[in-house]
């Protein structure tokens, strides 16, 4: 099944390709505060293809991803501040494997009991998870989520700070895309879009949903704290208000909104579209910021409700 | 004596709790929309209570019909030409993202034109506290909770006994049988959402006296409205009371017993169990909508 996926994709992978070896070439090319944009841009990219994994194949819209960044800026943060005391890359490497891991147990933990909810419910309920995990990391002095971690700094290799990010980010978000890839052409992938159409349809012809929904469920965790834990060392001191955002949770389904929900390339367009719009054009205006950013948003469900790629493929295949 | 006076105080605050999320409760279980822009509609109302309060010294619990005309007509008008549109275009999911971008837009314009500092009401009537059987209450609170539970009573009054009402209720049961039967179905959800911001302005009109606002206020309104109505059910006044009186006792009686930080986080905590274990409230779902 893959392996005819990559075959009749194959245009659409070597565009992937080209773009990766362009974007490669961004730091040496531009200036810092472009690389920065793009930083940006990749970081958005990475989250929406993270959140794409259970809201766009799945159906299942989570309004609280952004607990996974945090838990996995703070996981990583305090082994590495707190227990390692920075050991450079192979503490950033622990931290990494540890946050990961810590955001996939937690994810498994919630997963039963919160994905028996459906639509509307379940979208409220991880509003609930995020702001819980986020008051509780603020409020215990333990956690530090008050005062602070301190992220340690890591050698660069002769790169600029941002470049090194850059860097990060991409490879991040190229192994993303890559998992993305083979779950939507994979067997789970066929799965999913059954279980999105008509659950209980699927269910009763054979698809296992719950176990399905719980893999992706913990992949999209996961994978979304691995982009958490890359933006908190970039940010280099992390409090809780600084990873826990109600604004990442939410940019993650508008970036996917924008391109187009339940496709590969939409949560790439999205992303940098709406990075570009917000923070270089409307970078200017920031006392109406908001304003723009709520005046996009409401265009955007109005004017194209499936996205730009649905634009182009008007009732054909692609979203949806 | 400490914990009868930390339900008391739950109470008063819990009674503009309910005032504040039976709009939203209203829209949810009428149309199945989440209104994001509660909150900001609540603001909306503060702050106009606020202008006329200073312009032309007018109390803000006489300012209350007021504030809901003009707020009963920006809803009308919002629900008409904004959400209806996206309901239409789109999905029930993406209305949700054009109310979030509506409530974006009214904190900015908040913010320009008030300034985003703490604001607050002062009326005259802010006197001593009353001593009742050695609970303390204060006057502006008990106004507060008497205005709330007033208009808590108006509306269910008009929802379950007049023509307007039994037509909400039928549209929300099943809007295809309420059309076959001569109801215009938008012009009610119209009437419904301007309703709902109606209450959302007369209880920012109230909290306006008892609670300092500013803009960024609004996302914590909204996040109350939706654990009231997780907590007592769906589309009904008695539902957001009781929602909203649990919500008040809970929170006071957090920050007694376990901390003045954690009111939050036990909020959340209570919001995601009663979704895990009955998500239909703890009175049912008034209008039993599919879900």
């Amino acid at each position: 099944m893959l392996r005819a996926a990559i075959h009749a994709q194959r245009w659409w992978l070597l565009a992937s390709v080209l773009l990766l070896a362009a974007s490669a070439a961004v730091p040496f090319v531009l200036m810092p505060f472009e690389v920065r944009v793009g930083q940006l841009i990749l970081l958005s990219t990475g989250l929406a293809l993270a959140w794409t994994l259970l809201g766009g194949f799945a159906g299942y819209w989570s309004f609280g991803h952004t607990a996974f960044i945090g838990l996995g800026a703070f996981a990583a943060g305090l082994l590495e501040t707190g227990i390692l005391r920075g050991t450079g890359w192979w503490g950033f490497l622990a931290g990494l494997s540890f946050g990961c891991a810590v955001c996939a147990l937690v994810a498994l933990a919630v997963a039963w009991p919160i994905l028996r909810l459906r639509g509307i419910y379940f979208a409220i309920a991880m509003l609930g998870v995020a702001q819980v995990l986020a008051e509780l990391n603020n409020n215990v002095d333990a956690l530090g989520g008050s005062v602070g971690v301190v992220m340690p700094r890591l050698a660069t290799f002769g790169l600029r700070p941002e470049g090194l990010f850059y860097y990060l980010l991409l490879a991040a978000t190229a192994v993303t895309m890559l998992i993305a890839f083979c779950v939507r052409h994979g067997r789970i992938g066929q799965g999913l879009a059954a279980l999105r159409e008509d659950e209980d349809t699927a269910r009763m012809l054979g698809v296992p949903t719950e176990r399905y929904k719980i893999v992706m469920f913990v992949a999209s965790a996961a994978l979304t704290a691995v982009f958490g834990i890359i933006y908190a060392h970039s940010l280099g001191y992390i409090t809780a208000s600084s990873v826990y955002r109600i604004d990442f949770s939410l940019n993650m389904i508008v970036y996917n909104l924008l391109g187009g929900i339940g496709t590969l390339a939409g949560p790439v367009i999205g992303s940098a579209i709406m990075v570009v719009l917000t923070q270089v054009v409307l970078g200017r205006f920031l006392s109406v910021h908001m304003f723009f950013t709520g005046l996009l948003l409401v265009a955007l469900v109005l004017l194209a409700p499936k996205g730009i790629l649905g634009l182009r493929w008007r009732g054909g295949r692609g979203a949806r | 004596m400490l914990a009868i006076q930390t339900i008391a105080d739950g109470l008063v605050l819990g009674g503009l709790y309910a005032l504040a999320a039976v709009g939203f409760s209203l829209i949810f279980g009428v149309m199945g929309v989440v209104n994001l822009s509660h909150g900001a509609l609540v603001m909306v109302g503060a702050y106009l209570a606020w202008s006329f309060w200073q312009a032309a010294g007018i109390d803000p619990l006489l300012a209350i019909p007021l504030v809901m005309v003009v707020l009963f007509g920006f809803g009308y008008v919002y629900q008409r030409g904004l959400i209806q549109l996206a309901v239409d275009r789109s999905s029930l999911m993406s209305s949700m993202l054009v109310t979030f971008g509506v409530a974006l837009m009214l904190r900015n314009v908040l913010v320009l034109v008030f300034s985003p500092d703490l604001h607050s009401i002062t009326p005259s009537y802010s006197g001593a506290p009353i001593v009742l059987g050695g609970v303390v209450f204060d006057p502006l609170r008990v106004a507060a909770l008497t205005a709330s539970l007033v208009l808590l009573g108006a509306l269910a009054f008009v929802l379950r006994a007049t023509r307007v009402g039994r037509i909400i209720r039928a549209t929300a049961q099943q809007e295809l049988a309420a059309r076959l039967c001569g109801v215009n179905a938008r012009h009610v959800y119209g009437l419904t959402f301007g309703v709902s911001a109606a209450f959302a302005g007369a209880s920012g009109a109230i909290l306006g006296i008892v609670i300092p606002f500013a803009p960024p206020s609004e996302a914590l309104w909204t996040l109350n409205a939706f654990v009231v109505v997780t907590l007592g059910g769906v589309g009904s006044p008695s539902g957001a009371l009781l929602g909203g009186l649990l919500l008040g006792v809970i929170s006071t009686a957090t920050s007694q017993v376990i901390g003045p930080s954690f009111p939050n986080a036990m909020m959340f905590a209570i919001l995601v169990l009663m979704l895990m274990l009955r998500p239909a409230g703890l009175l049912g779902n008034a209008f039993a909508r599919s879900r």
